[in-house]
C-alpha cells in the first residue's frame, strides 16, 4: 500500500478511515510500525547474541578442561631419578650422597655400617660371611649393586640369622655379623640404608625390591665374585 | 531517537564473523587435540610388566648369565690351552653385553631387577617347557639346576682344578650350562610379545647351540673323560 494523496473511496470501513486518515497521520503510522519491527528485531538479535555467549562459553570451557583431563589424567611417565630401581617409598630408608673413590688403609665411614663412600681395590665377595668383614672391601661390593645385611651378633638368634639368610638371591647380596650397631639388623645399598629390630620386618624384602642391583651404585652390573673371600665364608 | 528507517541497515547478515569463526575453529581443534591425546593412552607406553615373560627371562637370564662369566673368567685366568681361553674370552664377554642389555630392559620399563618368584615361573604357560601347577615347588638350588647351572661345590672344585682337568670340567659345566639357557631362549621367543626379546630368545637359543658344538670338538681334542 503505498501512501497517496488521491482521495479513494472505499466500501470497506476500515479501509475507508485508513484512506480518511490524513498523509501526516499516515507516515506516522508506518513510522511507528517500522520503529516496532526494529525493536523486534533488536531484541531478537539480543537475545541471539546471549545464545551465542552462552553456547561459545559452554563449548569453551568443556574444551579446556577436555585438554586439562588430558593431561591430568596421562600415564605417568616412568622417571629413574629416584634413588632405587622403581621410586617405592620405603618407610624407614635413609639415603646419603657418598664419594666413589679406591683408596689403600682403612676408612672412616659417616654411616655405621657404611653405606658407600671410598673403598679398597678389591671387593668381598658376595655370600654368606660367619666373621665381620672390611668394611672397605664390602663398600665395593655394594659400588656393584650389592646389598648388604648386617646384624648385631649380642642383639639376635641364631633363628634370626637363618631368616636374614632367606633374603639373599643367589648373588649380588651380603650377610655379615656386624658388633656394636644401634639396632640388631641393617640392611645397606649403597647410598641407602634401612635400621630394623627384627629380621621378619617385611620392609627387608621391599628394600630388596628397590635396591638391589640398582642403576643408580656407581658400577652397576660388575660382578660381585672373583675378587677376595673374607674369613668365615660359608 | 533518530529515525529508525536510517538506524536499522539491512537486516545484519547471517554469515558469521570473522572471529566467530576463527574461535569454532580453535574449539574443534582443542577438542581433536585432547581426544588425540585421551586415545594415546591405552597405547603409547605399552611395555612388558613385571610378571611378563620378557621381565622373567631377564631376572632368570641375568642370574644365568653371571655365571657363565664367572667360570669363564676362572679360566681364561689358569688355562694353558688358546681355543679354550679363546672360547672363554669370548662367553664372557658376549653375555656380559647381552646380560646389560638384559639389565636395561628392566630399566627402561621401570621395573625391579630384584625377582619375587621362583625361577622360571615366567616358563609355566610354555607348552614344551612349562611345568604346571600340579608339581611340587622346586628349592631354588633344584630350580638352578634344573638351567644347568654350577653348584657352589662344582664352582668350587672349578676353582681348585688345574691344567687339563681344569679345561675339562670347564667345558663340561659350560656345555650343561649352555644346554639350560637353550629352553629358555626358545621359551621367551615363543611367549614374549616385545620384538626385540623375542629376537634376543631366539638369538640366545642358536648361538649357544653352536657354541655347544665347538666345546663338544675340544673335549674331544683334550680327550675329557677319556
Amino acid at each position: 500500500m503505498t501512501p497517496s494523496a488521491d482521495k479513494r473511496t472505499s466500501g470497506n470501513p476500515a479501509s475507508q478511515a485508513q484512506i480518511n486518515l490524513t498523509v501526516k497521520q499516515q507516515r506516522e503510522a508506518q513510522k511507528q510500525a517500522k520503529l516496532a519491527e526494529y525493536q523486534k528485531q533488536l531484541a531478537k538479535r539480543r537475545r541471539g547474541k546471549v545464545v551465542w555467549w552462552v553456547v561459545g562459553s559452554t563449548a569453551g570451557i568443556a574444551v579446556v578442561s577436555l585438554i586439562a583431563a588430558s593431561v591430568i589424567f596421562a600415564p605417568k611417565v616412568v622417571t629413574y631419578e629416584a634413588h632405587s630401581s622403581t621410586g617405592a617409598e620405603i618407610e624407614g630408608v635413609e639415603t646419603f650422597t657418598n664419594i666413589t673413590t679406591h683408596v689403600e688403609g682403612t676408612v672412616d665411614y659417616p654411616q655405621t655400617p657404611p653405606a658407600g663412600g671410598e673403598h679398597n681395590a678389591v671387593w668381598l665377595n658376595c655370600g654368606v660371611y660367619t666373621e665381620p668383614q672390611a668394611n672397605e672391601n664390602a663398600v665395593h661390593s655394594m659400588e656393584h649393586g650389592a646389598v648388604w645385611i648386617t646384624y648385631d651378633p649380642a642383639q639376635v638368634t641364631e633363628a634370626d640369622i637363618e631368616t636374614l639368610e632367606g633374603y639373599m638371591p643367589s648373588t649380588y647380596a651380603l650377610l655379615t655379623p656386624y658388633p656394636d650397631m644401634d639396632t640388631p639388623i641393617a640392611v645397606s645399598a649403597w647410598n641407602a640404608q634401612l635400621k630394623v629390630d627384627s629380621a621378619d620386618d617385611e620392609r627387608i624384602t621391599e628394600f630388596f625390591t628397590e635396591y638391589w642391583r640398582s642403576q643408580n651404585v656407581p658400577e652397576p652390573n660388575a660382578i660381585c665374585s672373583g675378587a677376595i673371600d673374607g674369613p668365615g665364608k660359608a | 531517537m533518530t529515525e529508525p528507517a536510517e538506524l536499522a541497515p539491512a537486516p545484519p547478515s547471517r554469515g558469521l564473523q570473522w572471529w566467530a569463526v576463527l574461535l569454532i575453529v580453535v574449539v574443534i581443534a582443542g577438542a581433536a587435540f585432547a581426544i588425540g591425546r585421551f586415545t594415546a593412552f591405552g597405547t603409547s607406553p605399552q611395555t612388558p610388566g613385571t610378571s611378563s615373560p620378557e621381565a622373567g627371562f631377564a631376572r632368570d637370564m641375568q642370574v644365568h648369565h653371571t655365571q657363565a662369566i664367572e667360570m669363564a673368567m676362572t679360566i681364561y685366568r689358569k688355562t694353558d690351552d688358546d681355543d679354550v681361553r679363546t672360547l672363554a674370552y669370548d662367553i664372557a664377554t658376549a653375555q656380559a653385553g647381552q646380560r646389560g642389555e638384559f639389565y636395561d630392559w628392566l630399566v627402561q620399563w621401570g621395573l625391579s631387577q630384584a625377582s619375587t618368584v621362583p625361577l622360571m615361573t615366567w616358563m609355566a604357560d610354555d607348552p614344551e617347557h612349562g611345568h604346571g601347577a600340579a608339581a611340587e615347588p622346586l628349592t631354588d638350588d633344584e630350580l638352578r639346576a634344573e638351567m644347568g647351572m654350577a653348584s657352589p661345590d662344582e664352582l668350587a672344585q672349578l676353582d681348585a682344578a688345574t691344567g687339563t682337568a681344569a679345561d675339562c670340567l670347564f667345558l663340561d659345566l659350560m656345555i650343561r650350562h649352555h644346554q639350560g639357557a637353550i629352553p629358555m631362549g626358545e621359551a621367551l621367543a615363543r611367549l614374549g610379545s616385545d620384538p626385540r626379546a623375542v629376537q634376543v630368545g631366539a638369538g640366545v637359543a642358536q648361538t649357544q647351540t653352536a657354541e655347544i658344538g665347538i666345546m663338544r670338538s675340544i673335549q674331544q681334542r683334550l680327550g675329557c673323560g677319556a
